[in-house]
């Protein structure tokens, strides 16, 4: 009885080898009868032969055995995206007997050594819809048929040359469909020729700058099972977005967003699909800021964006002119220093110097809100200034310290630990309002995306939620106290006058202003402070102390000093 | 036990009726009936029993004019193997089968105008073709990645690849073809094609 058992066991151990998990056999491109996949023949046994034959080859390498499509195909070119280095022309070499299926034109049993059709005797094509089908279009997929070079790795400046092992260039260099997947073995899923968990295969050739120690490729975060699958792109998607990694974002086959391969035509929804509270952690879900009315408003433009625009492109804004989804993680930093959410995205410098990357947040802003026409002051003021970079220059009579340290050298409302040497940011005002709310400015229910309440309206009743952006560094105690300006308390709280009316928030350009009438951030709102006889200025005369000449509340200032 | 036993023989059975026993008679190499060979005799196209063409060595008493082209072999960036000049039994082959020699060239004869045509014309471009008279060992197996070992990998005749269908090492025509029809296989392939069990005899795909 064992002796049976053991000849048993020898004569299946003994079946032939080629019966394994990574054999074509066992893979959707055996179109045999004998076929795993949904699309195979209804009769014919053989499988090599839907795409090789012994004799009489068409190419002759590889014993092509299949009619080729002739066809014309719209490629993926600087056409397509204006950032590739690649010259790509028609596909070529094994990558045109791989588009006779999966171009959809050229029946799948159409074969050479047939004179019939050998799959169902209908003329059954790839369907069309299904992952494999890449129709005549390739604009919407990954490049082939380019040579890759050195050259072209120094020009792209994000590309590995060589390729690393198994990713592989044909004879005469080029990358063609074999660099990524071999037909015969389907061991890693879609014939790829190695894992692309963490994007294993993606990063044999592309190396881009800061990658690995981005968020989205560390980030272990899987999806909670809410709304849309944001991996739905993908046929086999890994558990978490550093699994996933490119994949993320990026679909190397019929991308609906062509030019960089994005899943999502509209580029915002790349980010959103996981910012939204289903993938990324709370403090990140930027998709309820945005819901909001003050905003970033990257919902309101498509297509605009491009990652090597320069400054002087159409306005516009998206996710990734303030982050660069390859760069971005969750490093902290202190003011002025740019934090790891604005890694490795390109800015103006105070000098009004492009600078790729910023090294300090201000810089960012000042991509939009600096040497442009685009924002109008929301306040008319005594001097207007449109462009924030000189708003903030350090050399002006009064400015919040953005671009360094402040004028004011004895501001007794600061709250600790704010000092008069602090280096504040952008984003300490203009910020997503809400306690729990992720940083930087996505949305906010203030008017110019406030973290806190601003009102700038004339006969505002003094509260502290009024002036909560204010109070937010600056003691309300102290201000009603009058421990700095002798009069804050009756300006403010007696007379109902908001901050905003002699205050201008930014600071005050030394081309416009002067330390005599300007020190203070004091730049009057025209639509508050009238002027008396002419006459509307305000002087300095030192530590806590001036005079007005101005009309306000129908109140004549008349060089009134305190 | 006893029901054991009862599927061994089926096995066995099954195992036999795999080897399907062929023969020249009736099968496209049987030329007794073509109008070219007046002898009506079937062998007498290639072999002799007395005075054979000895001009190609190895050749078993052979009676048919023998190729004297220059072939273009198969090459390919991914070939691991080199092809060069067919090999002797190949080149037998290709004595009908390249073109260039007509079919009713035998016992001396060197004027027969029946040329081979259509799908079984090879020609003398052998670019389009597997390649033939390459060398199949263990080191290509191992360089290629895609091949068995042909010194270990069964055959499905009985013993390896190298024992049953190479020619001294060499891949040639007759490590896919029996001439005579032996295995009884469509395109007198030696091992049946049916799931590509030809094929995948060597390449592991």
């Amino acid at each position: 009885m064992k002796l049976y058992f053991i000849v048993l066991l020898y004569i299946f151990a003994g079946t032939p080898g080629y019966v394994t998990a990574q054999s074509i056999i066992s893979s959707k491109h055996n179109l045999s009868v004998s076929g795993p996949g949904s699309v195979k023949s209804t009769s014919k046994s053989e499988i090599c032969i839907f795409c090789h034959t012994p004799h009489n080859s068409n190419p002759q390498v590889p014993l092509w055995n299949r009619n080729n499509s002739n066809t014309i195909y719209t490629i993926y070119d600087n056409s397509v995206s204006s950032s590739i280095n690649a010259t790509t022309g028609q596909p070529d070499g094994s990558s045109l007997v791989c588009l006779s299926c999966h171009d959809g034109t050229v029946a799948l049993g159409n074969v050479l050594n047939s004179a019939t059709d050998i799959f169902d005797g209908a003329g059954t094509k790839m369907p069309v819809g299904s992952r494999g089908f890449l129709g005549t279009n390739l604009s919407d997929d990954h490049p082939i048929s380019f040579v890759y070079n050195s050259a072209l790795s120094v020009s792209d400046g994000n590309l590995k040359f060589p390729p690393e092992y198994p990713a592989t260039l044909d004879e005469n260099s080029k990358m063609q469909c074999t660099s990524c997947h071999n037909a015969h073995n389907n061991m890693y899923g879609n014939f790829l020729v190695a894992s692309n968990e963490f994007s294993g295969l993606c990063i044999k050739c592309h190396d881009n700058n800061y990658w690995d120690f981005s968020s989205h490729s560390t980030s272990p975060a899987i999806w909670n099972g809410s709304g849309t699958n944001p991996w739905i792109h993908v046929e086999t998607p890994f558990a978490s977005v550093s699994q996933n990694a490119c994949a993320n974002c990026h679909k190397p086959h019929n991308a609906p967003g062509k030019a960089q391969l994005l899943k999502s035509t509209l580029e915002e929804n790349n980010c959103l699909d996981c910012h939204n509270g289903n993938v990324a952690q709370a403090s990140k879900n930027i998709a309820s800021e945005l819901t909001k009315l003050y905003k970033h408003n990257v919902s309101g433009y498509n297509l605009l964006h491009s990652p090597n625009e320069n400054t002087a492109g159409v306005n516009h804004v998206e996710c990734e002119d303030c982050h660069n989804p390859h760069a971005a993680n969750s490093t902290t930093a202190s003011a002025p220093n740019a934090n790891g959410a604005l890694k490795g995205v390109a800015g103006i410098n105070q000098d009004g110097v492009v600078v790729n990357p910023v090294s300090y947040e201000y810089e960012l802003c000042y991509r939009c809100h600096a040497d442009n026409s685009l924002f109008a002051s929301t306040t008319t003021r005594q001097i207007e200034q449109n462009n924030t970079r000189l708003e903030f220059d350090i050399s002006n009579p009064s400015f919040h310290p953005v671009a360094g340290t402040g004028k004011n050298t004895n501001s007794p409302s600061l709250i600790a630990p704010l000092t008069e040497s602090s280096i504040i940011y952008c984003t300490d005002c203009h910020a997503s309002n809400g306690t729990n709310a992720p940083a930087g400015p996505h949305g906010s229910i203030y008017p110019s995306i406030l973290k806190y309440q601003y009102v700038k309206a004339d006969n505002t009743v003094e509260s502290s939620s009024n002036y909560a952006l204010c109070y937010s560094c600056h003691s309300r105690t102290s201000i009603l106290n009058d421990e700095s300006f002798k009069e804050h308390d009756t300006h403010i709280r007696e007379e109902n006058t908001p901050c905003n009316a002699c205050h201008d928030p930014h600071g005050i350009n030394n081309a416009q202003g002067n330390s005599i009438n300007n020190s203070n951030l004091i730049n009057f709102d025209l639509n508050i402070v009238f002027p008396n006889k002419g006459k509307l200025r305000f002087e300095d005369r030192g530590n806590f102390r001036g005079r007005c000449f101005l009309t306000c509340h129908g109140k004549r200032h008349n060089n009134l000093s305190y | 036990m006893k029901s054991i036993r009862i599927y061994l023989i089926l096995f066995f059975v099954a195992c036999l009726s795999q080897f399907s026993f062929g023969q020249i008679s009736g099968s496209a190499h049987d030329f007794n009936n073509e109008n070219w060979n007046s002898s009506g005799e079937i062998c007498i196209v290639c072999h002799t029993p007395h005075n054979s063409n000895t001009t190609v060595a190895g050749a078993p008493l052979w009676n048919h004019q023998v190729t004297s082209s220059t072939f273009t072999p198969y090459t390919s960036a991914t070939l691991d193997a080199t092809a060069g000049q067919p090999g002797a039994s190949s080149k037998l082959c290709l004595s009908c089968h390249d073109g260039t020699i007509a079919v009713e060239n035998y016992g001396g004869r060197t004027n027969g105008s029946e040329i081979i045509s259509g799908n079984d014309l090879v020609g003398t471009d052998l670019s389009n073709d597997h390649p033939i008279s390459i060398a199949y060992n263990t080191a290509l197996a191992t360089t290629d990645g895609g091949l068995n070992d042909p010194s270990t990998a069964n055959s499905g005749l009985g013993s390896t690849i190298a024992n049953d269908l190479l020619f001294a090492g060499q891949m040639e025509c007759a490590s896919c073809h029996d001439v005579h029809n032996g295995g009884g296989n469509s395109n007198l392939l030696r091992i049946s094609n049916a799931s590509s069990g030809l094929c995948l005899t060597c390449h592991n795909k």
